[in-house]
Order: structure tokens, then sequence, then C-alpha cells
């Protein structure tokens, strides 16, 4: 996905997806949260949270440490089941995880089996997901260059960097042909060249697929140049202390959006909410 | 990987005591009649495989041991992912397994008699039970030491609970597996012997005590010496296997 010509391919599909995502909380909501709470062992980490994700849409979700931002990607995408109160994916209610939901785990390292190579873990998602054995070479080598990897096929994780064993495991999520994305703190360990290159190829897939986007961050600047949505949290309990639309025109750009004044804007009054919220 | 370097300097010290040894024969520091220098004993081990059965008590040897350990293995690895893969069982069967564990395999030998008389199948009994041991506890380490992220990743990508054993439980204990096979065979080569010596089943360990009792040392030591190369072909060839299975850990 470096490569011009791939986007420039993906220019028309990145404009169509960012018109369809101007839509907003209007449409069809993918994820729903009604009420949902969460207590582990009598202490409430979420707090009746009330959430709709819209189809196509990308959230991503701050807070300071401890206010539940992960538990919420896990309750979203099934890893955990809420203690109260409901939640919907497409209508029905969420039994668990789904194929068509991908996860991207932070810590790729122990998300990747280390006895694979670069394919034989992209493998295992088509694996899963039953393709003949047949059509995995190709749709494998297609996900391997679609994260930038192509000639890294034969390559055990502990032979690539940080940055490429993220692409990796992106990749085989592509595999699960998500109609939505997990993602928590997933370019939280990479140095920031390398962020800032994965969150261009995200926004390049995700306008091209079209999928909606569960992204928990730390990072308040990476939020709002991802989002279309940024919810900010509150602490102890875990509840939704703001919620802010990002108009920033798409598609965005590392230099030209991070100096728009609507982007500093943004950022300031984020980066004050999560000082109140510390307090 | 050992450099050249290394693996002359072994064959050198292997050289040296050799020649030491034959140097102590020829010296008559101990008497011949208990210790043959290196010349008389390999002439006993070609006569002996030539003209004598000492090919076939090689052989002998080599089976019960493989036959045993195959067992302990196929048992071990099994019943170790049983017990591995949920920790209710682990807290069940902990006890009992420390109790079993330290039990000298030699010491059930009077039992296994009493089921099985002096049989084949005693020795099989006697050195799979030896044997299962290392295997057992090695892949119970493994299979409770899989990575819990990789649990979740399964979980994620909907993988059925034989695909979770096969492609994600299995591979990553594997180190350990491994480590347990080679320690359950040497264990396999010694209750083979120990076996054969108690049951006179045929083998080298029968060879090696017949010998000794005739006082005929350049058998017994070329019967040794075989016992050694059978361990350490064993040794090898489960090093090749472990480089070949576990190439993706190296650096």
């Amino acid at each position: 996905m470096t490569a011009e010509t791939a986007t420039k391919e993906l220019g028309a599909a990145r404009l169509a997806g960012a018109d369809a995502r101007r839509g907003g909380a209007g449409r069809d909501a993918l994820i729903e949260f009604a009420g949902v709470s969460l207590a582990f062992a009598g202490k409430t980490v979420l707090d009746k949270i009330d959430l709709s994700i819209a189809k196509g849409e990308i959230v991503c979700i701050v807070g300071p440490s401890g206010c539940g931002k992960t538990t919420a990607l896990r309750l979203a995408s099934g890893l955990l089941a809420p203690s109260a109160g409901a939640i919907a994916f497409n209508g029905a209610p969420l039994q668990g995880p789904r194929r068509d939901v991908a996860i991207v785990f932070q810590d790729y390292g122990k998300a990747l089996l280390p006895w694979r190579t670069a394919a034989g873990n992209v493998s295992l998602a088509l694996e899963a997901a039953g393709t003949p054995r047949k059509a995995r070479p190709q749709r494998i080598g297609a996900l391997l260059a679609k994260v930038g990897l192509p000639n890294h096929a034969d390559k055990y994780p502990s032979q690539m960097s940080g940055g490429m064993q993220q692409r990796l495991q992106i990749a085989r999520c592509l595999a699960q042909e998500p109609i939505a994305l997990m993602m928590d703190e997933p370019f939280g360990a990479l140095d920031a060249m390398t962020r800032q290159e994965l969150q261009d190829e995200l926004l390049d897939i995700a306008a091209a697929s079209g999928a909606t986007i569960f992204f928990v961050t730390h990072d308040l600047e990476e939020a709002i140049y991802l989002g279309d949505r940024v919810i900010g949290l509150l602490p102890h309990p875990g509840r939704v202390g703001i919620e802010l639309k990002i108009d920033l025109p798409r598609p965005r750009d590392q230099v030209a959006t991070r100096e728009a004044a609507q982007f500093l804007r943004l950022r300031r009054e984020l980066y004050d909410f999560i000082k109140s919220a510390e307090r | 990987m050992r450099s050249l370097r290394d693996r002359l300097l072994g064959v050198v010290v292997l050289a040296l005591l050799v020649a030491l040894w034959q140097i102590v024969a020829n010296l008559k520091l101990v008497s011949p009649v208990y210790l043959p220098g290196p010349d008389r004993a390999f002439t006993a081990l070609v006569h002996g495989l030539a003209a004598s059965d000492l090919g076939a008590k090689l052989m002998g040897t080599i089976e019960h041991m493989i036959e045993g350990w195959l067992l302990a293995s196929i048992a071990g690895i099994a019943l170790g992912a049983l017990i591995g893969a949920s920790s209710q069982a682990r807290a069940f069967i902990a006890p009992t397994l420390e109790f079993l564990r330290p039990l000298p395999a030699s010491a059930i030998i009077p039992v296994a008699i009493a089921v099985f008389g002096l049989s084949p199948a005693m020795a099989l009994g006697v050195i799979a039970f030896g044997a299962i041991w290392p295997m057992l506890l090695a892949t119970i380490h493994g299979f409770a030491a899989v990575e819990p992220r990789l649990y979740e990743v399964a979980a994620a990508l909907r993988l059925s609970r034989p695909a979770v054993i096969f492609k994600i439980a299995l591979p990553s204990a594997l180190p350990d597996i491994l480590a347990g096979l080679r320690l359950g065979l040497t264990v396999a080569l010694i209750l083979a012997v120990v076996c054969e010596m108690i049951a006179g089943l045929n083998g080298l360990g029968n060879w090696v005590l017949l010998s000794a009792r005739m006082f005929r040392s350049a058998d017994l030591f070329a019967g040794v010496i075989l016992l050694g190369a059978v361990g350490f072909v064993g040794a090898l060839a489960l090093n090749i296997a472990e480089r070949r299975l576990l190439a993706w850990r190296a650096p």
C-alpha cells in the first residue's frame, strides 16, 4: 500500500468511503451499546455506556489509563460479555467473537504464531474460514502485498521489525474479510515514522473496504487524525465523558491535516478533557 | 551450529581418552582380566558382530528402547495435552503425579514381573513407565505455558477445538516436548538394559551381564561401546529433528 499506484487506485474508493462516512450517526448502526456495564470482582470497570457506531465509521476511543477503553473494545469484539446492558451487532445481540470482526492486538509479537512464516500466519485466518487449500497462496500473496510485505512471505516474525510484524497482523485480520476492525492501541509501540505510515495505510484500507473501525489509542492526535468521531472516557468507573465529531476533510494528510486550525482546536479540547479527567 | 574447530577438538579429546585407555591397559595398571585395551575391545566388537550374535543383541536393545520410548511418547504427549490444556485437570492430577514421578522405574520391575512375567511385555511396561515422565511433565508445562493472547487470536478467528490444539497449543509446546523426548530416550535406553539384565531378554544388557560373569572383559567392553553408540546416535537423530522442527527459533 506504500506504492503510489496503489494509493492512486484507492483514491476513488477512498472518496466514496469518505462520502458515505459523512452520514455520521444518522445511518444504520453496526455496533450499539445500550446501558453496558462491566464489573470485575465487585469493581465496576465500565458504567452504563451508551454508544452507537455507524457502518463505515471510524470511532476512536481515548481516555486516561484505567478508564476501561481496552475493556470497551473487548466487549465490542465479543471477547467479553457485559455484566449488564446489551450489545447489538448489525441489529442482533452480539454473542461472542465473529469471523467478520477482526481484532488487531497491541502486542503484535504475542499475537502472531512465531513458528509460522508470514505467509503461514496469514494462512491461519484462511484455514479458520475454511478457504480451500488451493485458493490460499494467491489470497496470501495479495494480502501481504496490500500491507507492504510482498517480499517477506517466507520470513518468520522473529526476523521482522515491529512495524512489519504489526503489518503482518493486519494482513491476517484482513484475511477475515472483516466488516469491522477492532484495534487496541495497534501503533502504540511503534516509532513515529512507522506509526504515521501505518495510520495512512489504515485510512486507505478503511476507505477501500468501507470497514467500520473501532480504534483505541492513548495518542490524542492519532485519534483526531484517524477518526470520524472521538470518544473520551472518564475513569473510575469508566464512562463516556466527551464526544467530538471530527469534520476534517478526507483524505487526510500527515502535514496539512495536523496543521489545520480545526485540528488544533480539537486537540486543545481533547487535551483539556484528559487533563481534567486525570485530576 | 557448532564450528568445525569445536567439532575437531571434540574428536581430539575422544582420541586422547582412547589413547590413555590403551596406555593404562598396556602398562597393566589394571589386570587384563578386568580391563582389556581398546585394541582387544575393538577386535571383540568386530568378531562379535561378524561371527557371534552381538548384532542380534544390538537390534534387540534398540527394539526394546524404541518400542518403550514410542509407547511412552504417545501416551505422555496425549496425557500431557489433556492435563496441560485444563487448569482444573492440572490441579486434580498434580499431587498424584508428584507421588509417582520420583518413584525409581527399577523399583516397579518386581511389580511388572508379577503382572507380566519375565516377558517382553514386562520390559515394554517398565521402559514406558520410566520414560513417560519427562514427556508427560514437559508436555503439561508446554501446554500450560501457551501465550494466552494466542488463545484470544484463536477465539477471534473462531478456530475449532481440534484446530486450537493442533495449530496453536501443540506447536507452541513443541520445544518442551522435544526436550522431553530427548530425556525420555535416555531413560528408555537405561531401562532397556536393566530389563535385559534382570529378565534375560535378548539384548546388549544380557550380553554385557553374561560376558562379565564369564570374565570375557573384551566382549563386555564391546557391548558397552555399542550401548554408548546407540545413545549417541539416538541423541544425534533427535538433534537433527529438533533443528529442523524449531528452525523458526533461530535468530
